[in-house]
């Protein structure tokens, strides 16, 4: 049995009180009976003299000693008497039995005067006796009072246990069973229907129906909110575009698949923190993302295009687009979402290409070379430009076809390419024509370079296609930007001077490959 | 006034239909001249049944004729007589005291006045005697 539960302390709250009321209702029974009792025989003595008083007053009167002893005596007779004594008006002394503790006095009157006296009379009252009784009576009460409080004392535990405690018990125990939202419900206690109880009880179900369809309710809320967050979920972890949530500081919150295959085919490890917008991520990062931020301070979308930090060779592009989000609580969060561009980039940059090379030999071509020169001619940058024309090409062409023409002019354009250095550049001007704008400004150079080239380009060349050996050979015009001309026409022009310089005096002398522009006089 | 006259008359018939005062007497010779109605209740109720010179005194009660009987100790004592007789049987269950001698008559009671100079009696007032003499009279 619980030693806490509810009938256990009833129970004893009960006794407790049963006992205590019982002992003080005892005490005060018994002190009240004890002095009615006291008072009762003080009253009885008073009674007994007044029976005896009209023999004793005559006894007295008449000075009959054998009369009063006869009615002392019985007087005497009487348990609640311990002694009794006599005084005569005569100041005659009679003395019966023994002194008590405590004394009542009576008057004996006269028999035919009332007023007048012919003595008195003290009675001792047996206390021993008297106090005995009221001692038995009121024990005798007591004892009565307390069977009876033991006896409701039992009687209200039962009606606490079966009225109260038992019906409480068992609606404890089945409240305990239910679990939230299950259709089980609490019986109503017999003889509690109309009760304070059975109001619990259908209050406690009627909270149980109520908190079951809010269950219910919410079981149906969450199932659709899971179904939509399932769908969002598949539509970020499946979309192409890496997806990622990051905190201002760059802690990324949430990302998807896309975004982990990005970051591995980049040749990266996957980390929790790239650095704010990701910044580590990207080729010239913080530049880019100072501009993405800077135009985020003034909206909440911005967009950039991006090269991927790559280990490997790969050349990775991305399209990004970083979207700045408030939530509820209002916490900034960043919203970064990637287009991979990289073959859109390559086929711009072929594009690009195409526009400025020559597609035979992969030299510029003459439109971006004049483009270049002019711009360089903004600039007052020095340069030097040789003009090659090809000896011998046109005769290859006729002979053995455009095809094998083709062949010579991409060899040929290697050999320049091997000979130019990383700051100069070479064009095909066009047919058998190419040009080479060199970052110098004086002739040593230029001459070093031409001599190597003419080597090369003069070298017999076997033609794979017709299985032919073949030589060509190169003149080559010179003019220095400035010194020679402040256009780019004014250049070319002297160059070109220099050139048909060149061929003309070939035809004499076959060594003779290169030429300065010189100024004539007249 | 014949009215008061009437009256006057009628209350005069009254009054000598009744036997008038009752006297309490003794022998000529006895030195008690009067008594008081406390020593007459001692000596007729047993306390002290003696004259105030000391001399014993004999009591004596009329038997017949009982309304002077009732008169004097319903005057004395203020008891009814069977309350008196209760008195006296009472005591006379100790035998010491003794209630007064009874005689039938008031004649007897004279009589025995005129012979006993130590006995007192009562009498009616119509009944006194030259050899009596007057202690205490009872007014009606």
């Amino acid at each position: 049995m619980n030693k806490s539960g509810l009938l256990v302390r009833l129970a004893f709250v009960i006794i407790f009180a049963a006992l205590a009321v019982g002992f003080v209702t005892g005490q005060i029974f018994y002190r009240i009976t004890y002095l009615d009792e006291t008072a009762s025989a003080e009253r009885s003595i008073g009674q007994l003299f007044n029976s005896v008083s009209r023999a004793l007053s005559t006894a007295v009167y008449v000075g009959d000693m054998e009369l009063t002893k006869e009615v002392i005596d019985g007087l005497m007779s009487n348990d609640t008497v311990e002694g009794v004594k006599v005084k005569t008006a005569q100041n005659q002394e009679m003395m019966f039995g023994n002194v008590g503790l405590t004394s009542k006095t009576f008057i004996i009157q006269h028999p035919f005067s009332p007023e007048a006296s012919v003595g008195e009379v003290i009675l001792y009252p047996d206390s021993e006796v008297i106090s005995n009784r009221a001692k038995a009576i009121g024990f005798a009460n007591a004892k009565t009072l307390f069977v009876q409080a033991a006896f409701l004392t039992i009687v209200a535990i039962f009606i606490a246990y079966y009225l109260i405690t038992r019906p409480m018990i068992n609606i404890s125990k089945e409240l305990h069973k239910i679990e939230p939202g299950q259709a089980h419900r609490i019986d109503i206690p017999e003889f509690h229907k109309s009760s304070e109880l059975g109001l619990l009880v259908n209050d406690i179900n009627n909270l149980l129906e109520r908190s079951e369809a809010q269950l219910k309710e919410e079981r149906g809320l969450r199932k659709e909110i899971e179904k939509l967050e399932q769908r969002f979920r598949m539509l970020f972890d499946n979309s192409i575009s890496p997806i990622v949530l990051l905190e201002p500081k760059g802690n990324i919150l949430l990302f998807n698949d896309s975004f982990n295959q990005l970051v591995s085919r980049a040749g990266l490890k996957f980390k929790r923190n790239f650095g704010e917008l990701l910044v580590e991520l990207f080729v010239d990062g913080e530049l880019a993302i100072g501009a993405l931020k800077e135009s985020l301070s003034n909206d909440e979308l911005a967009t950039g295009e991006l090269r991927i930090a790559a280990q490997t060779d790969a050349e990775i592009w991305v399209h990004l687009v970083v979207v700045s989000i408030v939530s509820e609580d209002y916490r900034k969060y960043y919203q970064i979402t990637m287009h991979d561009i990289s073959k859109r980039r390559v086929e711009l940059e072929l594009l690009n290409q195409q526009a400025s090379y020559d597609g035979l030999t992969k030299l510029y071509n003459r439109q971006y070379a004049e483009s270049k020169l002019s711009a360089m001619i903004t600039l007052k940058q020095t340069f030097v430009i040789v003009l090659i024309d090809l000896n011998g090409f046109k005769k290859v062409n006729d002979e053995h076809g455009h095809e094998a023409g083709d062949e010579l002019l991409v060899h040929v354009a290697k050999q320049i390419k091997a000979c130019v250095r990383q700051d100069d550049m070479a064009c095909r001007w066009g047919g058998d024509e190419f040009v080479l704008i060199l970052n110098l400004n004086s002739k040593d150079p230029v001459l070093r370079i031409a001599e190597q080239l003419n080597e090369r380009i003069t070298a017999p060349y076997f033609l794979s296609k017709v299985k032919k050996q073949v030589t060509v050979g190169a003149s080559m015009g010179v003019a220095l930007y400035p010194q020679d001309g402040d256009t780019m026409d004014l250049v070319l022009h002297r160059a070109d001077d220099a050139m048909y310089q060149v061929k003309r005096e070939k035809e004499t002398n076959p060594n003779m490959f290169i030429k300065f522009f010189e100024h004539r006089t007249g | 006034m014949t009215r008061r006259l009437v009256f006057l008359l009628f209350a005069l018939t009254l009054s000598s239909t009744y036997a008038g005062e009752l006297l309490v007497v003794v022998h000529k010779s006895n030195p008690t001249n009067e008594l008081n109605k406390t020593q007459l209740i001692d000596l007729y109720m047993g306390k002290y049944v003696a004259f105030p010179n000391g001399e014993i005194a004999k009591p004596i009660d009329i038997a017949q004729g009982e309304d002077v009987k009732q008169v004097f100790y319903k005057h004395l004592v203020g008891l009814s007589l069977a309350r008196v007789n209760a008195y006296w049987s009472r005591l006379r269950f100790s035998g010491r005291v003794q209630p007064p001698l009874e005689l039938e008559t008031e004649q007897q009671v004279i009589d025995y006045l005129a012979s006993h100079h130590n006995a007192i009696g009562y009498i009616s007032e119509r009944n006194l005697t030259k050899n009596l003499k007057v202690v205490y009279r009872i007014h009606e």
